[in-house]
């Protein structure tokens, strides 16, 4: 990709495990320096078990999504007892993995390999997440607090500045909201082509997804490149960026839709029907989000008709109850399905994976309740459980990179490497 | 003969069924004995019986039944009363032949009478010649035992036989107690759940054998020589490292000797007493427990790995030096490596075994222990862990430091360990600061003789090079045993162990050295043959000193005069019968097994003459494996041919050919031997029985040729006791081939 090839020169390599002698195959030898913290940390974030592997292999053979060419995640257990990060983290393989906790639950020395992929994958979102203070700050359990009160103070700060100045009360009366729902939440100018409630939100969500965007676009170019230089890729030709959206990225994100590797896994088989509703949810959000958007920041400009709440009966809001309940319901399966599995197969419960089934639990039931209030006409309530609806969105859009959330990029780009990999490209 | 003897024939199990009685009775009046038959001999009233006749003055009974080696406590009559056991039931009963198209069932039931008659006539003939054993006893018998070494094992063997009563001499080397045992830093695991390291014990073991009054302690102190035998040993004790003329000398052969005398070759023995010499002041014990331990095996051959040139390369056994002289503060970075053999194969360095892969993962613990940020790499080809330590195993993989991987360690420059076939899938190049070779065990036995004995046989155990320098043992059966009755091996010595190990194996030992002594006393061999009150007596007068049968013994039992006659230590010996198997004279044999007996036994069986399709094939079968298997074989109803006859032998060294000639005399058409795997990994019981067999079964085939008959008319085969369903067609395959021979042309002279 010859965009992310640039910015990876700019950045310089992010690569050095090698010697830069060669054996007699031509192929760099290994020189080993294992990382004493990063064996710590992966055991701290639930790979406690990884030193029990005796590379028996048997994950690799019960791993549904392993290759005979690449099969894993046996390697991947020796490469991190042996701390070899540099390794891991430029490892394709970790991100192909769906968690499905077959190799865990088969695992004769009770090693659970899928939970120390799942540690070596909350550190790569670290690894990777930029700026990276704000990234270690979302992976460290002590730092919860802050990390809820970050989002919660830049809303408050916000109202706060929205309401100097405005002599009306900020909590309207029913009717009040009723008419304009929480269209009025950051107040009201006259200001006919952006309403003040649309400028505060986008003020508040566009800079915080931008730095999403711009933070995964940094992660998965070094990604990239550590992984090309992993496999020992060095094409002479390379895929032109339209190659690479229809040739790797557009079968990705197809099969990602469609689910098919979610469907090998037999020890967790059930994950998929929580999986797949909570990413239909999300797709369906988007495009209400963005209907919504186009209604009242563009339409509404010229008919002022289009500002307030939709219709019950509109059909993108009907659209957005649905997602809305299938994101609640299947965040509740997966949350019933990790709650099993930890009970069971003995997975280890990680603050990695329960952070995200919390905050989108936050942002599914806040959203609801928001609706719910709105509609039985409790104003007061409605607006405090609104705040923490916008508080539990921003952590989402704010927090991506960082967090389990990541995976919707990184595994994509992963999957579209593993094409790319296999393709003519490098073969 | 005094024998008054009496004949039984048990007709249950199907014999009375399979058999022609009156055939049986006829072969009975040939050799003047009358048949009293029984439904069930074993039983009450079958015993009551023939216990009725032995009280009417019987004192030789012939039981026709079963085999020998089931039923041996019910018909156990008393030590006055001698036992044959004619083997009817298995040996013609059971593996009888079936009525098939060629054959009906008449014919088939003659042959199968003809053949229970032969062992009918056989077990008479035993009966009227066997005589009853006399214990051999010592004019007088010492009871103390001689440990050698004072580390673990000897420390251990000690205090066992002084726990059972017993007086105890231990010698050390060193100038103080314990061994290699003072040099470690930590010991391995020994109880749940196996995790950590305990601190060493040898202390407390070397005070419980100080305290002991049943214990004498001598640190200093070698052995010059033991003469003598179980019960009756003469051993002169020397300081360390000095000389004495009373140093065990070594042997010299007949070649060796003639060489000495022409003046090339230097005697190897100048200024030593010669070995029948007995030092009168020596001290007398009665058995010998063998503790000396082991040594580092060198490692200097892989000069891939630098050893000796790099010092960066240590053995562990320096390692274990530097944890004990707290010297691992700046040891960072240690790579263990367990197998030396680079690309050429993936073997442990020699003499290395589970002790050996134990030491690495204690000594990377130590490393660990003492640096927090230390890294050890354990670069194996095998990782050997058994039993509980499986579990200290898992407990060191744990530690974060550790790095474990199989590997091959293609060379070690400066501070880099060069690996490759890793389970990472990758070459390595390994940064250390120490790089630490498993040096394996090599028994003190490899290099010296360390026994020390005077013995005709030489200084040191026999055949050291068929296991690497250990003492042999018939290891798979027998693995206290050396091929010295009275001398029993423990700890790293005898095996590469651990202290546990070598604890129980101590134990064991000293049971052993007990055993001995015990069985001196009561005049009975020990093992294999344990209890058997029988030994090998000579008529001297007859002797010509062919020195046959004190070279041949397996065990050393004979020693010589100057003029080589033969001087028997029957405390020494197991009774297996290959002094009297070599003896041209045949001028050696037990009270119930001699030339005379078997031969008499091979007589009795009936030759048919003019009947070309009816020869008589004899076959001598070890008792210790080719019996059992032809019981198991005749159990599974497996057919052996009728014309066989069978003759159990204690062990093949035993065969003297003698009976050859006799049977080929008396008209029979072929002879078998039965017996143990020879060679490297040989089964024998008595260790060079079969082998010797088999080369006077060469010699005898040449002399037929000689006498214009086929050569292949005698035979020897190999068979495991694991055998039983290949023995028939050893057997058939055998009589087969006699049958397409002719009968043996010097049949009726």
């Amino acid at each position: 990709m010859p965009g992310l090839q640039v910015l990876q020169n700019k950045l310089g390599p992010a690569f050095s495990g090698y010697t830069g002698k060669t054996n007699r195959y031509g192929r760099e030898k290994m020189r080993v320096d294992p990382d004493l913290h990063f064996i710590k940390y992966m055991k701290s974030a639930g790979g406690d078990t990884l030193k029990k592997c005796f590379q028996c292999a048997t994950c690799s053979v019960m791993c549904p999504l392993s290759t005979d060419e690449n099969p894993f995640p046996r390697k991947q257990m020796v490469f991190a007892q042996w701390g070899m990060k540099e390794q891991l983290i430029a490892d394709p393989e970790v991100l192909l993995c769906h968690n499905c906790g077959d190799c865990t639950a088969y695992c004769p020395r009770g090693a659970k390999p899928g939970d120390v992929l799942g540690s070596i994958r909350a550190y790569m979102y670290t690894h990777y997440g930029w700026p990276n203070g704000l990234a270690k700050m979302v992976s460290e359990p002590k730092m919860l607090p802050m990390t809820i009160a970050l989002p919660a103070i830049i809303i408050t700060l916000m109202l706060f500045i929205s309401q100097m100045g405005s002599h009306d009360a900020w909590i309207p009366t029913v009717q009040g909201l009723k008419d304009h729902g929480f269209g009025s939440f950051f107040g009201h100018w006259d200001f006919k082509w952006l309403s003040k409630n649309v400028a505060f939100i986008d003020a508040i969500m566009l800079p915080a997804v931008g730095l999403a965007v711009f933070s995964l676009f940094k992660g998965v170019s070094n990604m990239w490149s550590a992984m090309e230089k992993r496999c020992d890729i060095n094409p002479s030709f390379r895929p032109s960026a339209k190659q690479f959206v229809t040739e790797f990225l557009v079968p990705s994100v197809k099969e990602i839709i469609a689910h098919n590797r979610f469907r090998e896994c037999t020890e967790n088989a059930d994950r998929v029907r929580g999986h797949r509703p909570l990413m239909y949810a999300f797709i369906g959000l988007a495009i209400v989000t963005a209907y919504s958007a186009f209604k009242q920041d563009v339409l509404g400009a010229f008919i002022p008709s289009m500002h307030g709440p939709l219709s019950l009966i509109d059909p993108f809001k009907i659209l957005a109850n649905v997602s809305a309940i299938a994101m609640i319901v299947g965040v509740g399966i997966l949350w019933g399905n990790r709650a099993a599995a930890e009970e069971k197969n003995g997975v280890t419960p990680t603050y990695f994976d329960w952070f995200l089934l919390y905050e989108i639990m936050a942002v599914g039931v806040t959203g609801i309740s928001a609706e719910l209030t709105r509609l039985i006409g409790i104003p007061p309530l409605a607006y405090a459980v609104y705040y923490l609806h916008l508080v539990s969105i921003l952590m989402l859009f704010l927090y991506l990179p960082y967090t389990k959330f990541a995976h919707l990029v990184y595994r994509t780009f992963a999957m579209a490497f593993e094409r790319y990999r296999n393709s003519s490209f490098v073969k | 003969m005094s024998n008054t003897i009496a004949t039984y024939l048990c007709t249950g199990c199907g014999i009375g069924d399979a058999l022609d009685m009156d055939a049986m009775n006829e072969a009975a009046g040939e050799v003047s004995a009358e048949i009293k038959t029984s439904e069930a001999l074993c039983q009450a009233a079958g015993r009551e019986m023939i216990q009725a006749d032995i009280d009417g003055g019987v004192n030789s009974v012939a039981i026709c039944a079963c085999s020998i080696r089931v039923m041996q406590q019910e018909f156990n009559f008393g030590d006055t009363v001698s036992v044959s056991r004619g083997n009817i039931r298995e040996g013609a009963v059971w593996c009888a032949e079936k009525p098939s198209e060629s054959r009906d069932e008449a014919t088939c039931k003659e042959f199968t009478s003809m053949a229970a008659g032969d062992i009918l006539r056989m077990c008479v003939t035993q009966a009227q010649k066997t005589a009853l054993p006399e214990p051999f006893q010592l004019e007088t018998i010492n009871m103390e035992i001689l440990v050698m070494g004072g580390g673990i094992a000897g420390l251990t063997a000690a205090t066992e036989a002084a726990k059972a009563g017993y007086s105890v001499t231990i010698i050390e080397k060193a100038d103080k107690l314990g061994g290699k045992a003072l040099g470690w830093t930590k010991q391995f695991p020994t109880k749940a759940p196996y995790q950590d390291l305990e601190e060493p014990t040898i202390g407390a073991m070397i005070a419980e054998v100080e305290a002991d009054t049943n214990i004498t302690v001598k640190t200093s102190t070698e052995v010059a020589r033991i003469g003598g035998a179980p019960g009756d040993f003469d051993v002169t004790l020397k300081a360390a490292g000095e000389t004495s003329e009373w140093t065990a000398p070594v042997k010299v052969g007949v070649d060796d000797q003639d060489r000495i005398e022409k003046g090339d070759m230097d005697d190897p023995n100048v200024g030593l007493k010669p070995y029948g010499e007995v030092n009168p002041d020596a001290q007398k014990f009665g058995s010998v427990i063998l503790a000396t331990g082991w040594v580092p095996a060198d490692v200097s051959e892989y000069t891939h790995l630098g050893y000796g040139a790099n010092d960066k390369v240590v053995t562990n056994a320096e390692f274990e030096k530097m944890a004990k002289e707290g010297k691992l503060g700046g040891v960072n970075s240690v790579a263990f490596v367990m197998s030396p053999g680079g690309e050429e194969h993936d073997q442990d360095f020699p003499y290395a075994n589970s002790v050996t892969s134990m030491v690495a993962l204690k000594q990377a613990k130590y490393l660990r222990e003492a640096n927090a940020d230390s890294k050890a790499y354990i670069l194996y080809q095998h990782m050997r862990t058994p039993g509980h330590l499986e579990l200290f195993y898992k407990g060191v993989q744990q530690d974060d430091g550790i790095f474990f991987t199989k590997a091959t360690v293609t060379g070690v420059e400066d501070g880099t360990v060069h690996a490759k076939d890793t389970l990472l899938g990758e070459d390595l190049d390994i940064d250390v600061d120490l790089v630490v070779l498993a040096a394996g065990m090599r028994p003190t036995t490899a290099d010296e003789p360390t026994i020390n004995m005077a013995y005709r046989q030489g200084n040191g155990f026999l055949d050291l090079d068929l296991f690497d320098g250990y003492a042999d043992s018939h290891f798979i059966c027998f693995p206290y045993e050396t091929r010295r009755t009275g001398i029993y091996t423990c700890g790293g010595v005898r095996k590469a162990m651990n202290m546990e190990e070598t604890v129980d194996d101590a134990t064991g030992a000293a049971l052993k050295a007990i055993q001995a002594m015990v069985s001196a006393d009561r005049g009975v061999a020990v093992h294999p043959r344990s209890g058997d009150a029988s030994y090998p007596e000579f008529f001297m007068q007859r002797c010509t000193q062919c020195k046959r049968c004190t070279e041949e013994c397996p065990f050393g039992a004979l020693d010589d005069d100057a003029k080589g006659t033969p001087l028997p230590n029957p405390t020494r010996c197991r009774r297996c019968g290959t002094c009297m198997g070599a003896c041209p004279e045949r001028i050696i044999g037990f009270k119930d097994y001699n030339i005379d007996l078997i031969g008499s036994m091979i007589k009795a069986i009936e030759v048919p003459e003019d009947e070309d399709d009816q020869l008589r094939i004899l076959v001598l079968a070890c008792e210790n494996d080719a019996v059992p298997a032809l019981d198991m074989a005749a159990a599974r109803g497996h057919y052996i041919n009728n014309l066989a006859r069978v003759i159990p032998v204690r062990c093949l060294g035993s065969v003297n050919m003698a009976w050859i000639k006799d049977a080929l005399s008396v008209g029979l058409d072929g002879a078998l031997l039965l017996g143990c795997a020879h060679g490297d990994d040989y089964q024998c019981h008595f260790v060079k029985g079969s082998e010797i067999a088999d080369k006077r079964m060469e010699n005898i085939g040449d002399t037929l040729s000689t006498l214009g008959l086929e050569p292949e008319r005698c035979g020897t085969r190999s068979v495991a006791i694991t055998d039983y369903n290949k023995i028939p067609d050893v057997i058939n395959e055998f009589v087969e081939e006699i049958l397409e021979m002719g009968p043996n042309p010097f049949k009726g002279f």
